[in-house]
């Protein structure tokens, strides 16, 4: 029988307020090392804070994260840097990326950072082969689509070669034929040990990669494994969505 | 990090541009007026220590401008009988009577000066006092030597080389180390061989004719006395010699000293005020830069950026652009410098020692270090501001530019 696999990342009764208004309210959550873990909910719901708490660019109100069984609180800022450097990646809602750098200094921005940039040179290269920039490594963002520049974001977020893939609408803006594309890539990480955390409120997205938790209203309902489930379940999100669109 | 930073700066080209030139005017400035603060520093100190006298008598009729006589060191084609150096000796409290013969070369044909040069004859022991200026302390000089001002001959006039004057064959002794007055550009030798030179010229024979025999006549007088509070009878009793002007010392040193001080202080100021200046503008350009470019740096700190990290950005950006600002300036700061030595040259109003390369290489190094400094310090509390950014900042942001 095989071990469950490692749990990487751990939320254990977190909240986060902001003043007096509560964004978090007693959240608990594992990310274990292979494996999705898809968060879905309306806007505001605190799915987004979720993320910065794991990832560590906030710490809760109260609670423990701890990141591969280390308390986060006892981390100091170079030990929560230097996780973030190395143990995370990161997809944020907009690819976020420096419009002065080149596209391949973009993807090497976590390694310049670190000081490392000249050994990553070639992986960088090579991520951008795999997610077709090659001939693109020497443009600017301005000079790249939507989709490739959220292509460029992903290759920044895997360069080091993180545990963990944090990533955050990754879908957004992008139409249905580049959102599929990266939904594909993303979707393939877990099979190479990525743990992926994955926040979105794209409905055929949440579908796709299963093991839903719902968040609403700062809480976290318990992973639903059948899909179609996790999606009736999200069924007042989904309204809200359309409904959101047709605005 | 040093991409980064190369990167940031180009990327903002203009800003950049705008603020190197903003700190390589400062730093050019400063250079200048160290440069010239040290030349007038070092001319007054060398005039002082040349004169080596309380007081500087003349004829009468001599139209002199004290300043220049003393500092300046600009000799004069005029003569009074040298029986006056014997009778300033027996004044009481006159301790030391040095007498000094001045006529000049012509322009000659061959092997030593293009221009008519300032020769003055001076006393044996007066060569001891230029010793003090001389590259191997010799006190004596020969009937046939001469001491050059530094300025003179340019790179042939290494000691042993002969020269000639009016005719006669001289060999050179020595060259003066640089004094920033009429002397670099003046002939030492003894007051006998000035005399016979003088003497035997029919060009020169109008010049000191109305005077008389010139091995009899002198042009100046230095004098150094006992007591200093008794300049001023001293003084009157040179008068009653015969028609003869005297020239404290002292006082026009006090007053030239008062002037340089007060003029030293604007240009101090100035260098002041400019370093300030830096500071300020550096520290608004960084201050504004940690509100502005907040989405860059929390990005940053998002992929793993210590705080230490973010100083270092921060602080390491202001620096490069602060040192590359005034690499920038030196050239103009040295080229303002060499303007403003030309004009007071062309005075000679102040005594000014150009500084030598040495003190150039440093001046330079100074000016660096300082810019750097500047950068530094007006950059260190923007980057305190921006370490302690939010990383999560980042997660609620658009594209960067």
């Amino acid at each position: 029988m095989n071990a469950p696999p490692q749990i990487l990342l751990e939320a254990e009764n977190v909240s986060r307020s902001y003043g007096t208004e509560m964004i978090l309210d007693n959240v608990s959550l594992q990310v274990r090392a292979g494996e999705v873990t898809t968060i879905a909910g309306p806007s505001g719901s605190g799915k987004t804070t979720l993320l910065a708490l794991l990832a560590l660019l906030l710490e809760p109100s109260s609670g423990q994260i701890r990141v591969a069984g280390r308390d986060a609180a006892t981390l100091s800022d170079t030990e929560r840097s230097h996780l973030r450097n190395t143990f995370y990646g990161f997809i944020f809602q907009t690819a976020q990326l420096v419009g002065s750098l080149s596209v391949l200094d973009n993807v090497l921005l976590p390694a310049l950072l670190a000081g490392k940039s000249r050994e990553k040179r070639a992986v960088a290269g090579e991520l951008l082969d795999r997610l077709g920039l090659g001939a693109r490594a020497d443009f600017l963002p301005h000079q790249l689509s939507l989709g490739q520049k959220r292509r460029a974001a992903l290759a920044r977020a895997l360069l080091l070669r993180p545990a963990v893939i944090l990533a955050d609408e990754p879908t957004n803006d992008l139409d249905a034929r580049r959102a599929a594309q990266v939904a594909d890539f993303l979707l393939g990480l877990p099979a190479d040990g990525y743990a992926l955390v994955l926040v979105t409120h794209d409905v055929q997205l949440a579908e796709r990669a299963g093991n839903c938790w719902r968040i609403d209203g700062g809480k976290l309902m318990p992973p639903v494994n059948v899909p179609q489930a996790c999606l009736s379940q999200h069924a007042d999100f989904v309204l809200q969505m359309i409904h959101h669109k047709r605005l | 990090m040093a991409k980064l930073i190369v990167n940031s700066l180009l990327r903002r080209r203009w800003q950049t541009l705008a603020t190197l030139l903003g700190v390589g005017f400062g730093a050019g400035l400063l250079l200048a007026v160290f440069l010239l603060y040290n030349g007038f520093g070092q001319g007054l100190e060398r005039g002082r220590q040349r004169l080596g006298a309380d007081l500087l008598v003349v004829p009468g009729n001599a139209t002199v401008d004290p300043d220049k006589a003393l500092f300046a060191g600009s000799p004069l084609n005029v003569y009074m009988d040298g029986k006056y150096a014997d009778q300033a000796r027996k004044i009481p409290g006159v301790r030391r009577v040095e007498s000094q013969f001045f006529t000049q070369s012509l322009k000659l044909e061959c092997c030593s000066l293009g221009t008519e040069s300032r020769l003055i004859g001076i006393e044996d022991r007066v060569a001891h006092r230029l010793a003090g200026m001389s590259p191997d302390g010799r006190e004596k000089l020969e009937p046939d030597e001469v001491i050059i001002g530094s300025e003179l001959l340019g790179g042939i006039g290494k000691p042993g080389a002969l020269i000639e004057l009016l005719g006669d064959i001289f060999r050179l002794a020595y060259r003066l180390e640089p004094t920033g007055t009429a002397l670099d550009h003046s002939i030492l030798m003894r007051m006998d061989s000035a005399r016979d030179l003088a003497a035997k010229s029919e060009a020169l024979k109008p010049v000191w004719q109305e005077a008389g025999n010139p091995h009899r006549l002198i042009s100046a007088l230095l004098i150094e006395v006992d007591d200093t509070s008794r300049l001023q009878e001293i003084g009157r009793a040179l008068e009653d010699l015969g028609s003869l002007k005297v020239i404290r010392a002292a006082d026009t040193f006090e007053r030239l000293k008062r002037l340089m001080n007060a003029f030293v202080f604007m240009l101090a100021a100035a260098g002041a005020l400019t370093a300030l200046g830096g500071v300020a503008y550096l520290l608004g350009h960084f201050s504004s830069a940690a509100w502005d470019r907040k989405g860059e740096w929390a990005l940053y700190r998002a992929l793993g950026a210590t705080k230490l990290r973010m100083m270092q950005l921060v602080v390491g950006e202001a620096v490069a652009l602060a040192t590359s600002g005034a690499v920038a300036g030196l050239p103009l700061g040295y080229g303002f410098y060499r303007l403003a030595f030309s004009r007071l040259a062309a005075q000679n109003a102040f005594p000014f020692v150009a500084p030598g390369g040495a003190l150039l290489v440093t001046a330079a190094t100074g000016t660096l270090a300082v810019y750097g400094l500047i950068g530094f310090l007006s950059a260190a509390a923007p980057a305190w501001r921006v370490a302690q950014l939010e990383p999560a900042l980042t997660m609620a942001q658009g594209d960067i530019d």
